[in-house]
């Protein structure tokens, strides 16, 4: 499916809509031809909002009509994670504890975005609970790689991913706790960023792992994720670990002559497929042609980011998933105490993953465990944060970003990892030091690949660095 | 780290999520091997080290602690069974029918 239709940028959008080549309420009924023609092969979208999307269209429409000026995301048709509330749909985690359940309120994310006049396509297939990389733990079926149905198109947020992929939303949200949603972005060949901890608000997300979790935008470009970025970023009381960027010079071209970017030995020696390799010296050989000055670097505990990772997001999950009891969302038939309802209505509603990594959450935080785990691996979290912090301490002659490959390898066969829950766990191992460091990072598409798959690199940034990420990433697609 | 049915049932009870008995044996090995992944964390001299216990080094956030109507009632809305403006839970205690 290479020549997916035409996509639309958002200035494209904002322009026709004010030009009046077309209205908002023909580019959201455009969309939802092309859903009807392609998702019954891919399985992006979990459920359609055609109702409020027509009328958010509309309503976008009667403004522009009346002169008004509007926002730039207004009338552009966008997708939204299946963990993401947004009220009066459902939200269900793809998972059937919570098959039945309406959002009764909106994330701060979507509050925003209906400010704008941003108009919500629909819901989108997740991980069941966004524990996966592949998007084959949903308890609704798998999404499929738009690239190759064969294949899978990465996880957890692999429905967003590939409905922008395949030319079904302009924009969409997902979240990334350990790479979730830059590793759909790579195998779907979509931009995805994840934000520095806390700038963008969690309030209406649903909770994996609260100390990594957050939202963040997929595009076809890295100035459109950028521009929903901006719409969605900013501190917010009812999440109280967001804060407003530091403003900071943001690198004009003229700069990128004096950027030197890392690159971490630990991420390119062995591991990488041939393929992935050889795209990675491409965008190298790329970003050298803008005047970038690469320089090897060292993160020593890259190594044991993976177990790290496995140990304290599980123990945050399963404490976070402790809420779904039985008495606050529905409860189970049949029950006769309230043991049994909460055994009752968690051993039915959640599947394999899920309590796979409930138990292991509850393993390590267990006593006579938790030191040699949970503590443990709290610790090993700093030494990873402290590889990154020496990297781009500038004292010290260090880097301005780190550039490397989102993935050792391209999409895989669905139900090829399903079997063995290490080896899926193994393809996040370059995308979860990012989040235990709490740092941005930006995954892009390798240009001109000519492989069948596309193949994705991550450029990562200090805290707060964001808006440096995006200069850069747009340097790159631009140049 | 030996993982076997026991710690399964053990965990599955501690977290009150009820495991089919099929599913016992595949979990335990599944979680055997992570677990013993998780050894080649001890190569690491840690003791000097402090913890990361968050994502976030912000401290002392505070906001007003006002009452938000519209999301109390839009919360109380989703919830199962509500009574006279109270939400019902099922009974914690329950009567002990050899008194």
């Amino acid at each position: 499916m290479k020549n997916s239709d035409n996509k639309f940028s958002v200035s494209a959008i904002k322009n026709g809509l004010r030009s009046g080549s077309f209205s908002a309420v023909e580019i959201a009924e455009e969309y939802f031809e092309r859903i009807d023609k392609k998702d019954k092969d891919i399985h992006a979208y979990l459920r359609l909002n055609k109702k409020g999307a027509l009328e958010a269209a509309a309503w976008v429409d009667s403004r522009l009509k009346a002169g008004e000026a509007l926002p730039d995301l207004a009338g552009v048709p966008i997708a939204l994670k299946d963990v993401i509330l947004s009220e009066g749909l459902p939200c269900t985690a793809s998972s059937k504890i919570l098959e039945n359940y309406l959002a009764s309120y909106d994330a701060t994310v979507v509050k925003k975005l209906k400010e704008q006049g941003a108009v919500i396509l629909g819901k989108t297939n997740t991980d069941e609970f966004a524990m996966g990389s592949s998007t084959e733990t949903s308890a609704f079926g798998p999404t499929k790689n738009p690239h190759d149905l064969e294949r899978v198109a990465g996880g957890s947020s692999g429905g967003s991913a590939a409905a922008v992929a395949a030319g079904m939303t302009v924009l969409a949200l997902g979240s990334d706790t350990g790479g979730s949603i830059r590793q759909p972005a790579g195998f779907c060949g979509a931009v995805g960023f994840k934000p520095t901890y806390g700038a963008v608000s969690r309030f209406g997300l649903i909770a994996m792992s609260s100390s990594l979790d957050q939202i963040g935008p997929f595009a076809s470009s890295v100035e459109d994720a950028e521009t929903l970025f901006d719409a969605i970023k900013g501190e917010d009381s009812r999440d109280a670990t967001s804060f407003d960027l530091p403003d900071r010079m943001i690198w004009q071209k003229e700069d990128l002559k004096r950027i030197t970017v890392g690159l971490p030995k630990e991420y390119l020696e062995g591991g990488l497929s041939k393929e992935v390799g050889a795209a990675m010296e491409k965008a190298i050989r790329n970003f050298e042609d803008l005047g970038v000055i690469f320089k090897e670097i060292s993160l020593p505990h890259t190594r044991y980011a993976l177990s790290c990772y496995y140990i304290i997001m599980p123990a945050e999950a399963s404490t976070n998933l402790s809420r779904y009891d039985g008495i606050r969302y529905g409860r189970p038939e049949g029950a006769k105490n309230l043991l049994e309802i909460y055994e009752k209505t968690k051993g039915e509603g959640f599947g394999e993953e899920v309590k796979r990594r409930i138990l292991l959450g509850t393993f390590v935080l267990s006593s006579g465990y938790y030191d040699a785990y949970y503590a443990k691996a709290q610790r090993v979290r700093r030494l990873i944060r402290q590889d990154f912090e020496k990297a781009f301490d500038k004292d010290t002659n260090g880097v301005d970003a780190v550039l490397a490959p989102v993935s050792p390898s391209t999409a895989f066969k669905i139900g090829e990892k399903t079997q063995s829950p290490m080896e899926m766990y193994l393809s996040d191992v370059f995308t979860i030091p990012a989040n235990l460091a709490g740092i941005p990072a930006l995954a892009v598409p390798v240009k001109d690949h000519e492989g069948d798959l596309p193949v994705g690199f991550q450029l990562m940034a200090k805290w707060g660095d964001d808006k440096n990420l995006f200069a850069l990433g747009k340097s790159y697609e631009e140049a | 780290m030996t993982i076997d049915e026991n710690t399964i049932e053990h965990l599955a009870k501690l977290s009150r999520v009820k495991i089919g008995e099929r599913q016992k044996e595949k979990l335990a090995s599944d979680l055997e091997g992570i677990i013993g992944h998780f050894k080649e964390l001890t190569e690491l001299n840690t003791d000097e080290v402090s913890p990361v216990t968050g994502g976030t080094d912000l401290m002392n956030i505070f906001k007003e602690d006002e009452e938000d109507e519209e999301l109390l009632s839009k919360g109380r809305s989703a919830f199962p069974e509500e009574e006279r403006g109270l939400l019902k839970v099922p009974a914690v205690f329950e009567k002990n029918d050899e008194e």
